[in-house]
């Protein structure tokens, strides 16, 4: 009896155990399947992150780069690393860092031995950098102990025809010895203007030095990037033919009848290590030979003081057609080109204003040392003000001048054309003043192609003031350089 | 019985995992589909975002013709090649407006030119995107000079990304708007480039190159916006309907305009 019964249950004995095993591989199967399936999502996910964030990284290391070359910049670096001073040449083999490092993390991009090495230095020239010298990211977390972008460090260096691996001249070789410059002045072979890299061992004076950017930006799951800029700076290369010039057709013209007064085009007045030149320029210029501009400026200053009106060539009063060759640049001479010159300097000023303003809108921080850029979108009024302006005012509407006031640097009223003064006082402008006039008698906006309008210096016969004086230091300090302009661009490839 | 009863349990929890088992694997076939897809669409878009940063790379005042111009494959002349006019230079213009309608770019071509990879002093590649049916192509070849990039690049296209739905029959995207209602605005195909010119008459700054008047040219592109909608092989396991996924990007050329 006991035999049969185990006999009978034979059959049913680990049947759960087979049920519940059989059970879990599924649930298993299934259970895989689904991690697989999200696995493969999450790492394309990750995989795209990483080449957007890497790009993205790089770039923003050659932008605080580029943005740190101008001398307005906060973090301006010419102020640690003398040779990235505006105006100064950056010799060929010292090669500037810009580090961007982790807590605890030492970067040293010239060590061969250090995870972020350079070696792409060494591919371009052929050779190390000669001098190394760093300075630390506005994001570098050992200083700021805040997440930014995750570029390693961006390199600033001169640049050769071998390093960029052009053959800029079309030469037929790759000059190893001479830095390149950008010449915005620069004529191609038939005469034609041509701004571009040029490679010279003498540049000319409108030739500025062309900089290489190159960034380094990596992550910690390996992704990395390098970017590269070629950068020059570039100025608003205001270059006034005339300590007063009047752009435009039929102008008017009256001047004080006071002695005082003066417009004169010797180069004059010092600023810092530059002094002024031998050569003078026109005193009062018009860019219309063929209407009454000339006849409306010398039949309106008083014959006693002729001789106050001085200039290029010696001949008094100094009034002058500078519209031609050589004179007025053609950009200054047309609705189009005025428009686009207010279009860059209001996009890069210092200060905008809309008028009517008066001197209490001038900016306190605007000193000597500190020249800027100040734009007045309307008219504007000194009066009864005793200060000095420095650098660059422009006034789109009507500029009435207090000649208690005076000014360092360029004034430019474009928009109405019209300054004026019928007050006394002993201020004057040190520098060149520039007018035109863009808009028709209702204040619209010429079109691009149509004459330019009848500016007005108008200081009535009782004002008084020293008038204008060309100084060329002045001229050329307060035209830092607005930006460091690209150009070119390109990733490097990654061997 | 005991064994009856386990017997009926155990083809229940196996039909009921069986069940799931379907129901998982259909899910994860369609769902790889839709990611290699996805994958396919990511990489071939990176690229073209890639291709559209470096255009016009080097610009032509890289150079300073003292000696008269360089070889015209050694610049890039613009950060897009057209067609018609490119060798006698006049551009196109794109779209719509006063002159003669590019046939690339358009919204389904674009020739990028550009150097690849300045090392290996090679010259200039044009890098060419169409879309054929619904074959996004690619083609690349070197510069040539006097050459015209549209014969230039057609013969060497090759397969980039494949069911690009960009340009589907009207058919074809009722079917997709049925499922994915806010794919295919207004029922019409979607653009796969689109293209941003300086405006001249701003603002804003930036303008679709049909609107930016006289900057409405090849020669002024500095964005090129992507778009790229492609379809899964095969229809969804389980409800039949076609699986779609939408890609949008933007390169952006850093050489300045010549």
């Amino acid at each position: 009896m006991k035999r049969d019964r185990k006999r009978q249950r034979r059959p049913e004995e680990g049947i759960a155990l087979l049920i519940a095993i059989f059970v879990l591989l599924l649930i298993s199967v299934v259970a895989i399947a689904l991690l697989v399936s999200s696995g493969t999502e999450t790492a394309l996910g990750a995989n795209y992150r990483a080449s957007s964030t890497v790009y993205y990284a790089a770039l923003a290391g050659l932008e605080e780069a580029r943005g740190r070359l101008l001398p307005k910049n906060p973090n301006y670096l010419g102020l640690s690393v003398p040779a990235l001073v505006y105006g100064t040449t950056l010799p060929l083999g010292q090669a500037v860092y810009v580090l961007n490092q982790l807590p605890s993390e030492t970067i040293v991009p010239w060590d061969s031995s250090d995870k972020y090495y350079d070696n792409e230095y060494q591919r371009e020239f052929g050779v190390a950098p000669s001098s190394n010298s760093s300075v630390t990211s506005v994001w570098d977390n050992n200083v700021q102990g805040i997440p930014g972008p995750t570029f390693k460090w961006v390199r600033i260096n001169a640049v050769t025809e071998q390093s960029l691996y052009l053959d800029i001249n079309h030469s037929g070789s790759y000059n190893s010895s001479t830095p390149i410059f950008y010449d915005l002045a620069h004529l191609d072979s038939s005469g034609n203007p041509w701004p571009s890299l040029i490679e010279s061992p003498s540049p000319p004076s409108t030739a500025v030095q062309a900089l290489e950017l190159t960034a380094l930006a990596y992550l910690p799951n390996g992704s990395q990037k390098f970017l590269q800029y070629l950068v020059a700076p570039i100025a608003l290369n205001l270059n006034p033919p005339s300590a007063l010039t009047m752009s435009g057709n039929n102008v008017t013209f009256s001047v004080p009848s006071s002695s005082s007064f003066w417009v004169n085009g010797n180069d004059q007045f010092s600023v810092g290590s530059c002094a002024p030149g031998p050569n003078p320029i026109v005193g009062v210029g018009y860019t219309n030979n063929g209407d009454a501009s000339q006849s409306n400026i010398t039949t309106a200053i008083p014959s006693g003081n002729n001789s106050h009106f001085t200039g290029y060539g010696g001949t008094t009063p100094n009034v002058s057609y500078v519209g031609g060759v050589g004179g007025l640049a053609a950009n200054l001479q047309s609705v189009s080109g005025l428009d686009s010159l207010v279009q860059t300097i209001t996009q890069n000023a210092d200060v905008t204003i809309s008028g009517p303003a008066t001197q209490n809108d001038m900016p306190s921080a605007m000193s000597a040392t500190n020249p800027m850029t100040i734009v007045v979108n309307g008219d504007l009024t000194f009066n009864g003000w005793h200060g000095v302006g420095y650098g660059i005012l422009l006034v789109t509407g009507t500029f009435t001048y207090d000649p208690d006031a005076s000014w360092n640097g360029i004034v430019l009223v474009i928009g109405k054309g019209i300054i004026y003064s019928y007050q006394g006082g002993t201020g004057q402008f040190n520098g060149a003043v520039f007018l035109a006039t863009t808009v028709d008698g209702s204040g619209n906006p010429l079109p691009p192609g149509s004459p330019l309008g009848s500016p007005s210096f108008d200081f009535t016969s009782g004002s008084g003031g020293n008038g204008v004086y060309y100084s060329s230091c002045w001229v050329k300090y307060v035209q830092t350089p607005m930006t460091y302009k690209v150009l070119s661009f390109h990733e490097i490839p990654q061997s | 019985m005991e064994m009856m009863i386990a017997t009926v349990i155990f083809l229940l929890l196996c039909s009921a995992a069986f069940a799931l088992l379907s129901v998982a694997q259909q899910r994860y076939q369609t769902e790889s589909q839709v990611l290699n897809s996805f994958q396919e669409a990511r990489f071939g878009l990176d690229e073209i975002i890639r291709d559209v940063n470096g255009s016009g790379y080097p610009p032509k005042n890289s150079f300073s013709f003292n000696l008269g111009p360089p070889p015209a494959n050694d610049y890039a002349s613009t950060p897009v090649a057209w067609a018609p006019g490119y060798v006698s230079n006049t551009p196109c213009v794109i779209d719509s407006g006063t002159g003669v309608i590019c046939t690339t770019p358009g919204n389904f071509d674009l020739i990028i030119e550009r150097d690849v990879d300045p090392w290996r002093h090679d010259g200039v590649e044009w890098t060419r995107y169409q879309l054929q049916g619904t074959l996004l192509a690619r083609a690349q070849t070197w510069k040539v000079s006097g050459g015209d990039p549209d014969a230039t690049t057609s013969p060497a296209f090759v397969p980039y990304v494949q069911n690009v739905m960009n340009n589907a029959s009207p058919t074809q995207i009722a079917q997709f708007k049925a499922v994915y209602p806010q794919m295919f605005p207004g029922g019409n195909p979607v653009p796969i480039f689109s293209y941003i010119c300086p405006n001249a008459t701003p603002p804003p700054a930036s303008i679709a190159c049909p609107l930016a008047g006289s900057y409405n040219s090849p020669v002024n592109i500095t964005d090129v916006e992507i778009t790229l909608i492609v379809m899964a092989p095969t229809q969804d396991a389980q409800s039949g309907l076609p699986r779609l996924i939408e890609l949008h990007g933007r390169g952006h050329s850093l050489n300045p305009i010549q």
